[in-house]
């Protein structure tokens, strides 16, 4: 009965933490589906938003609400930045190129954040100040219950956007056939440039809800985020928005189940074994093109 | 309606196109022969906006258009129907057919229903994904998808390569059909009987140059056909 307790336990936690690389894990494909390049700055642009809000925090008395905007505003600045500099010059170049400039931008990010705030740990107010849930012999904090509903709400919000929309019908065009699509009038460098806003926004508001229900931001936000997202986006198959939520959640699952019963020196290594092994065996859904 | 005047496109250092030069008529069909690398791809592309001239220039209804980027063009009222018919295979037909009145303000439901009338298969396979259609069918759905801008010209590259002959057929049935109704078209065809038979007027293009322009009778056809398919031993 323990046994079983713990393992749902462990199952809400990993579901938690997979909600957060789901989302994170969707920003990465909406870019890489449409542009076809990898953004390696998109966790540093993450990173950027939060010290943004960080500092605010730190300066003067403001509420969450106007934190969380500071939070996504900031990440789009810093993504709008990422976009004119590494991707906008490269659109018919090399992807290389491109990767390799967001790699560069991934250290000024970094730079500029710990030049600002050069502490290794800073707090962040928190999403939920009372304690958490508690069902029979299972707790779930309220800021779990929240990162949930969001990641569904985001889901939702995203199917309804590329299916229900004018501009859904572009950027699949776009992921589709990006010729045809300006050969059917849409304007394909400013689609290009509406995905990305919309992805930074996406992680914009991921990242909010990371720090705030840490409680603490720490340089590491920007690593981790690209790490998880792109770890996450792997194992769901590369490019393909519902793989983004499946890998996002398995991963998740993943961490928590081996954490518990093998040790955290093992999660990590765990995920990028079964990466390795998936890739390895060229697992059927990692060779689909189409991204929805 | 568009005069294209001394064009030319290159790729890196080779010129595709060495100053081009030709008219199409409000109305008309016309038609571009000419064999495998003469060009008559680049300059429809060209004509799109998709690659962009070197020197020359491209007007369109007495404006300039050779600077445009390919949506603005579509919305002065051009639409090209690509070679190897590029539809969208992951969207279904309905929605490719909604993709290409993106530019659309208005309502278009009515259109919808005209390219149905018009392309009943389309209409039976409204919800198949277009990836999945056979290649006349995606040959069809191009075009539908392309005449959904209303465009005044339509530029077609190609659309008989690699069909059956009874769907080739039904292919220059609609274009003629188009004419009929009053659209101009500028047609690229390696099937120079066919697009002889409905064309107005025509162009030969050989190593990225107009080397002749007529009447379909204004050249025996078989020797149309040989500098059509072989270029003209010079």
């Amino acid at each position: 009965m323990a046994l079983l307790a713990d393992f749902i336990q462990n199952t809400l936690d990993g579901l938690t933490a997979g909600a957060s690389y789901a989302l994170l894990a969707l920003g990465f494909t909406l870019i890489f589906g449409v542009l076809r390049r990898a953004n390696l700055s998109y966790g540093p642009a993450i990173l950027f938003g939060a010290y943004c809000a960080t500092w605010i925090s730190a300066s003067f008395q403001v509420g969450l609400l106007v934190l969380f905007v500071i939070t996504v505003g900031g990440t789009v600045l810093a993504g709008a930045y990422v976009e004119r500099l590494c991707f906008a010059p490269h659109r018919r170049g090399s992807a290389i190129a491109a990767m390799v400039a967001s790699f560069a931008l991934w250290m000024q990010f970094e730079e500029l954040a710990t030049l600002a705030l050069p502490r290794h740990l800073y707090g962040f107010p928190a999403l939920y100040e009372g304690g958490p849930l508690i069902f029979g012999p299972f707790f779930l904090r309220v800021e779990s219950v929240v990162m949930l509903l969001t990641g569904i709400a985001i889901c939702a919000a995203l199917w309804a956007i590329l299916y229900r929309s004018r501009f859904g019908t572009a950027v699949r065009a776009v992921i589709d056939d990006p010729a045809a699509a300006e050969l059917s009038g849409i304007n394909v460098p400013r689609v290009f440039i509406q995905v990305f806003a919309l992805a930074s926004a996406i992680g914009g508001l991921t990242g909010f809800l990371i720090v705030s229900s840490q409680e603490q931001v720490t340089p590491m936000l920007g690593m981790w985020s690209t790490l998880k997202g792109m770890l996450a986006m792997m194992l769901g198959g590369l490019g393909s928005l519902p793989g983004a939520v499946a890998g996002g959640l398995a991963l998740g699952l993943l961490e928590a189940h081996s954490q518990w019963y093998l040790g955290p020196q093992v999660r990590d290594l765990l995920a990028y074994l079964l990466l390795f092994v998936l890739l390895a065996l060229r697992a059927p859904w990692m060779s689909t093109r189409s991204a929805y | 309606m568009l005069r294209v005047q001394d064009l030319v496109t290159a790729y890196g250092k080779i010129e595709a196109l060495k100053g081009v030069s030709l008219e199409v008529a409000q109305g008309s069909i016309t038609c571009l022969l000419g064999p495998n690398g003469a060009g008559k791809t680049t300059l429809m592309m060209t004509v799109a906006g998709l690659l962009k001239p070197r020197s020359g220039s491209i007007r369109f209804l007495d404006r300039d258009i050779a600077s445009l980027p390919p949506h603005a063009i579509v919305s002065r009222g051009i639409a090209l129907v690509p070679e190897n018919r590029l539809v969208f295979p992951g969207m279904n037909v309905l929605e490719n057919l909604r993709a290409g009145a993106y530019q659309r303000s208005d309502a278009f439901d009515e259109d919808i229903d005209r390219v149905f009338t018009r392309f009943p298969r389309l209409k039976e396979r409204s919800a198949q994904l277009a990836g999945t259609l056979s290649g006349g069918e995606q040959q069809m759905l191009a075009v539908a998808r392309a005449l959904m801008s209303r465009p005044k010209l339509l530029l077609m590259d190609e659309p008989s390569l690699g069909l059956a002959p009874l769907v080739v057929e039904e292919i220059f049935r609609i274009i003629a059909e188009l004419h009929r109704e009053g659209s101009t078209i500028f047609l690229v065809e390696q099937n120079a009987h066919m697009a002889l038979r409905v064309a107005q007027h025509f162009f030969l293009i050989e190593q990225g140059r107009v080397t002749f322009s007529g009447d379909p009778g204004s050249l025996a056809e078989d020797e149309v056909i040989r500098r059509a398919y072989l270029g003209s031993a010079r």
